[in-house]
């Protein structure tokens, strides 16, 4: 029998058992549509991850005291240390300090150097106060590292004494009234003033940054006075990263006189790196999640499709009494179940786009912001790719056919006698 | 027109056929070393009362089924010995069934239902869909083509299943109690129209009934009796069929 012959019997069971049909339909829809809302989830997530890294100066090498196999920790270590979190986490005895920066300054290919600490403190303004983050900063340097833009005001410059630059969100939204510049905040009871608020990006930022010297004066329960928790670099344009990382390790090695590596020494490229794969695999993870139910709508579809080679039993007999051979009837049932694998996908792909730009308005528009996800103007939280769509009906199809493979083949193997013997 | 009945050549042979059934312990033996043999142009009529072994008989005359032991020749070829596909596709050629109980695809219009061997024997589309409207036509059912089978009477049902059989254009028709769930009206048009392919048309029947009334239309019985050949013979008393039929109802085949 010709193929399309087969679809048209195939499509004629299909359309003659609506309501057995729709209900394993269903099943593949929401399958297919939570695998669509998730990927496309995590797609968002991933974008959003990277193009924040992105804007972060590639040239830009940390170095935090301890050693930690893999990648630098906390995210805060970088673009200037808003928002962070991590700081001085490491466990490790060994501290940065002068010594370290002098030897940073003999290597050519450095061209900026940053010291940097940054602790949790009590801030206070009018009359409301809160723990924040507070980081100090080599005021000298930071503006030109930094990958946060001023919004408002300005940012530190070298002579700056008792002034700080806050983030948007802590402006804006953390105390009743909002901060505006040349207000006063106490921190840890001392008194400054804001000199410049970063611009509003959609991220979350909550930072407080003065320049170091200022900092121990607010950490110095926690903090030794020329210790940092963290040194930044900035490589010349056209240096080769990986190069350069080896040659800082190799004269701090030497400066610090140890044989044991006792601090890390990452850059913006390894943390690109190693965040792209936390997010792939957070979002394979959660397709995988996601995949169960897609997993549960192509038991669906098998199960109906057994029922049918029951039901259908006698026409199979009847079939094949008027000339059907068994891969006839094989090709039908694969048929019909790869149309309601086809039809299903189809629904699932609407509604799973649907859904998750549902998903994205529901985040962006509550106001849940979480670092890195969504926020005021953070653009789409989740992105539908075409081949994401097309993908997952291909797999919807062939999961439908898949599970058909026994049904079909069960119907197949009936003989014609027994079959039409059937009632 | 007329052919020449029946000629030589069988179409059909079992040949030391057994049909064996098990049922647990107890093995019953539905054929027991039967053997026959069916020609063309052959008009038979299997007959015996129930539980004699009819319908097995009609299953390895069909090569529905195949024996326990012995052979069944369908044109010459051992049937135990052909893939199933072989099987199917020599079966749709050339054997049309007409059951009991119409059989038709409950989905399937009358048009569809008669296209369907067509399409299985891939016929193209226009020759199929022009035979099938054809045939229709013949056997009365022509302003009835969309018609599904629960909005047709049982006489009309029986005449799309007749159709079907005829469908492509097979050696034998074989008719298993087919006028069993009709009234004795609509059984008689049955009968005689099977009668007309025989005289006229030079198809082999093989009518498989209990009815020896219905019988007598065949020109030889083959009468079984717990599963054994009691006795083969020719009808010298053919029953006489008055072919002053409707103009639409000529020429079946």
């Amino acid at each position: 029998m010709k193929l399309d012959k087969c679809l048209k019997i195939a499509l004629n069971m299909v359309m003659h058992s609506p309501l057995r049909s729709w209900l394993t339909i269903v099943g593949i829809v929401i399958g297919v549509a939570s695998v669509i809302a998730i990927v496309s989830l995590g797609n968002g997530l991933q974008n959003q991850v990277n193009s924040q890294l992105s804007s972060l100066n590639a040239n830009l090498v940390t170095l935090s005291p301890g050693f930690e196999r893999g990648q630098g920790g906390g995210f805060g270590r970088f673009g200037g240390g808003p928002g962070g979190f991590g700081g001085a986490a490491s466990t490790a005895v060994a501290t940065l300090g002068k010594n370290d920066v002098r030897a940073l300054q003999s290597i050519s290919e450095i061209s900026l150097i940053n010291t940097q600490i940054s602790g949790r403190t009590n801030v206070s303004f009018g009359g409301e106060s809160g723990n924040l983050q507070v980081s100090g900063v080599d005021p000298k340097t930071w503006s030109q590292i930094t990958s946060s833009k001023v919004g408002q005001g300005r940012f530190l410059e070298p002579s700056d004494k008792g002034v700080v630059v806050i983030g948007y969100s802590l402006a804006s939204g953390f105390f009743k009234s909002p901060i505006t510049l040349g207000k006063d905040i106490s921190i840890e009871g001392k008194s400054f003033k804001v000199i410049g608020i970063t611009s509003d990006t959609g991220r979350f930022d909550r930072s407080i940054t003065m320049p170091i010297d200022d900092a121990y004066g607010v950490l110095g329960s926690t903090k030794t006075r020329d210790d940092y928790d963290n040194i930044q670099v900035v490589l010349k344009d056209g240096t080769d990263i990986d190069a350069a990382v080896a040659k800082i390790t190799a004269v701090l090695m030497s400066s610090r006189n140890v044989k044991t590596q006792d601090f890390t020494v990452s850059s913006t490229k390894d943390l690109q790196q190693s965040v792209s794969s936390v997010t792939s695999s957070l979002t394979l993870f959660l397709t995988a999640i996601a995949a169960v139910s897609l997993l549960v709508g192509a038991v669906g579809i098998a199960n109906s499709m057994f029922t049918s080679v029951l039901e259908k039993t006698k026409e199979i007999g009847i079939m094949k009494a008027v000339g059907a051979k068994n891969r006839d009837i094989m090709t039908i049932f694969l048929f019909n179940a790869g149309l309601i694998g086809l039809v299903g996908g189809l629904l699932g792909v609407v509604l799973g786009t649907i859904a998750s730009s549902f998903i994205s308005s529901l985040l962006t528009g509550s106001g849940i912001s979480l670092p890195g996800i969504g926020g005021r103007g953070g653009g789409s939280v989740t992105l539908v790719s075409v081949d994401i769509l097309i993908g997952v009906l291909a797999i919807s199809v062939f999961v439908g056919l898949l599970s058909g493979v026994i049904p079909a083949y069960q119907a197949s193997k009936l003989k014609p006698v027994d079959a039409l013997r059937y009632e | 027109m007329e052919k020449t009945h029946p000629t030589d050549k069988p179409i059909v042979v079992l040949k030391d056929v057994w049909k064996t059934y098990s049922m647990g312990e107890v093995k019953v033996h539905a054929l027991k070393n039967v053997s026959l043999e069916i020609r063309h142009g052959d008009f038979v009529a299997i007959v015996g009362p129930s539980g004699s072994g009819k319908s097995t008989m009609m299953n390895l005359v069909g090569c529905l089924d195949t024996p326990t032991k012995g052979t069944v020749f369908l044109e010459s070829r051992d049937i135990t010995k052909m893939s199933e596909s072989d099987l199917a596709s020599l079966r749709g050629k050339t054997i049309g069934f007409i059951f009991q109980q119409y059989n038709l695809i409950q989905n399937m219009s009358a048009f569809e239902n008669v296209l369907l061997p067509l399409e299985l024997q891939e016929f193209d589309d226009y020759s199929a869909e022009k035979r099938a409207a054809e045939l229709l036509k013949l056997v009365g059912l022509g302003d009835r083509m969309g018609s599904r089978p629960t909005q047709l009477s049982g006489g009309q049902q029986q005449r799309v299943s007749i159709a079907r059989s005829l469908a492509a254009n097979p050696e034998v028709v074989l008719a298993d109690e087919p006028t069993g769930a009709l009234d004795s009206v609509t059984g008689r048009e049955v009968l005689e129209t099977l009668h007309r392919l025989w005289k006229t048309e030079g198809k082999t029947i093989i009518l498989v009934t209990h009815d020896m009334n219905l019988a007598r239309y065949a020109q030889r019985f083959i009468e079984l009796k717990d599963g054994e050949v009691v006795r083969v013979e020719k009808n010298r008393d053919v029953q006489k069929v008055d072919y002053r039929l409707p103009e639409k109802q000529q020429g079946i085949g």
